[in-house]
């Protein structure tokens, strides 16, 4: 009577798993098995020389290191590229970075939750309580006891920036988690401190409110028109993205004013302008640009617009002005 | 289960990369240039491998970190970042592959000098070929005729063979950057194994 286990391997799975030993991915457990199949097994035995074979010949096309020169030339073409490629504008890598928080903000919520539910066997401050405790033993002061009416449940969701650790006592039903709070902030100093101005140029995009972007773009805007450094940090970009993407009309025409000092100089001001000119909503806004326009009135680019808009432009005054100026500069050849 | 402790071990020993990444992330040049040179030599090897060819492997060299570069920011720690490079360059592997046609008449076949085909497993078995250098079966030639037999492979399979048997990764890390299973990159592996078999011994 054969005492060898109700299991024996056929030679389907066999040949499997000396394919799979052949390249360690076996438990011992596993090959102790397949070697005792093979003691029995002739065919599969012929089985894993073959594909012993097949290794060493495999061997005969080894991989090798890339020579310096490869790897030399592959680097210096990458840095070129990644040279040409412009840095992330402020907006896109802040964009990034809300976007990465949020994401890590959707799990915060359902964390805090969990610290509430997971405290809730040993009454919803235990682990309050053990936080406390622990802090004031670490401190090397008595912990103070808190009466469960008095204290509140800590962790509020909408106060939570992030969720930094949670640790589940051994043996207990009780849970450490470590958060960061939001916490409110003021700066104070002027429009040249950096800092001052970077929280303006993100401000400016400030979704929620409105008044908020009115006030940023406007001082924005002001420091343009009074030709301090407007090219430092963006702000030229800054008005340019409020200028496009604005919801609010009074901000876009702060914006728009903002520009008017470099339309001559800036293609890409200008070409923000034509752009508010051929699809601003706001009949006053698409007006305000063809005068912001009068410096480069005899560019190409510039006239081809205002034929377009003298001809398709919903606001009568509008085609009306822009015919007229069509008609004051002789075409430039 | 893993205490606290270890983890924080092993977040200790990847803290210098992720602090890395973290700036990169944040537009940090330097920080992307060092990760490339982390990461460049077993791109190329692979890339290099894969392809035959040196020009291939620049090309795929280049798309690879570009992508890298462009994509970094939405890299979540999820995986090792090594997994998630590996995951971009095999996926630029497979596009070569599949872009390829066989480009090679050439056999996993040979012939002797009386006209027979050689059973190369047989001679491999019987060692005979890698001792003595007089026989016609020349180690050079040898390496042709399995990049042929790899050739024949569809890109999935040659894929997953060339991680497994010489790139030496497990099954598991192998299904995740391929983005599937561990079972479906054993069953793809078997499949690679039996063809290349078949190829290298002659028959048709």
């Amino acid at each position: 009577m054969r005492l060898e286990g109700r299991y024996t391997m056929n030679c389907e799975v066999a040949h499997e798993r000396i394919v799979l030993a052949a390249y360690g991915e076996l438990s011992d457990e596993q090959i102790h098995e397949l070697d005792r199949h093979l003691t029995t097994c002739n065919e599969c035995r012929e089985e894993r020389e073959q594909l012993q074979a097949l290794k060493t010949l495999s061997s005969a096309y080894p991989v090798v290191e890339a020579n310096a020169n490869l790897v030399a030339r592959s680097r210096m073409r990458l840095e070129d590229a990644l040279d040409a490629i412009p840095p992330k504008r402020w907006y896109e890598r802040w964009g990034d970075g809300v976007l990465n928080n949020f994401a890590r903000l959707q799990a915060a919520p359902a964390a805090a939750t969990l610290l509430l539910v997971a405290g809730m066997g040993a009454g919803s401050l235990g682990g309050y309580e053990y936080a406390q405790a622990r802090e004031a033993h670490v401190a090397g002061r008595a912990p103070q006891t808190i009466a469960p009416m008095a204290a509140p449940i800590p962790a509020d969701p909408t106060d939570v920036a992030n969720i930094s650790s949670i640790v589940q006592q051994p043996n207990s039903e009780k849970i450490e988690v470590r958060y960061n709070a939001v916490v409110p902030r003021e700066i104070q100093g002027s429009l040249d401190d950096p800092s001052i101005r970077q929280l303006l140029m993100m401000a400016s995009e400030d979704g929620t409110s409105p008044g908020i972007r009115d006030d940023s773009v406007g001082l924005l805007a002001a420091e343009c028109r009074a030709g301090h450094s407007c090219n430092a940090a963006g702000i030229r970009d800054a008005l340019m993205v409020a200028l496009r993407y604005d919801r609010n009309a009074g901000v876009r025409e702060k914006a728009l004013k903002g520009l008017e000092p470099y339309v001559a100089q800036d293609v890409r001001v200008r070409d923000a302008v034509l752009e508010a000119l051929l699809n601003d909503s706001d009949p006053h806004i698409r007006s305000e640009a063809i005068t912001l326009l009068e410096p480069v009135e005899a560019d190409m680019t510039v006239r081809q617009v205002l034929s377009t808009v003298a001809t398709s432009d919903q606001n009568p005054q509008i085609r009306n002005v822009s015919r007229q100026v069509l008609r004051r500069v002789p075409e430039f050849q | 289960m893993d205490g606290p402790d270890r983890a924080q071990e092993r977040l200790q020993a990847r803290a210098p990369e992720m602090e890395l990444i973290r700036e990169a992330q944040g537009g940090s040049r330097a920080a992307f240039d060092a990760l490339v040179r982390q990461y460049e030599q077993q791109v190329l090897r692979l890339a290099l491998h894969l392809t035959g060819s040196e020009h291939d492997a620049e090309d795929i060299y280049q798309e690879a970190f570009l992508k890298a570069f462009r994509y970094i920011g939405n890299f979540r720690f999820e995986c090792s970042f090594y997994t998630w490079i590996y995951r971009i360059v095999t996926n630029l592997c497979l596009d070569q592959l599949r872009r390829r046609k066989t480009r090679r008449e050439d056999q996993a076949v040979l012939v002797d000098h009386s006209g027979d085909e050689i059973d190369l497993l047989a001679s491999v078995s019987d060692n005979r070929s890698f001792s003595n250098p007089d026989r016609e079966l020349d180690r050079k030639v040898l390496g042709e005729r399995i990049q042929a037999a790899l050739g024949k492979l569809t890109p999935r399979e040659r894929m997953v063979f060339e991680l497994k048997h010489y790139q030496g990764l497990r099954l598991r890390t192998i299904g995740e950057m391929l983005n599937t299973t561990e079972e479906t990159a054993k069953n793809t592996l078997f499949r690679a194994t039996k063809k290349l078999r078949t190829q290298l011994a002659g028959l048709r």
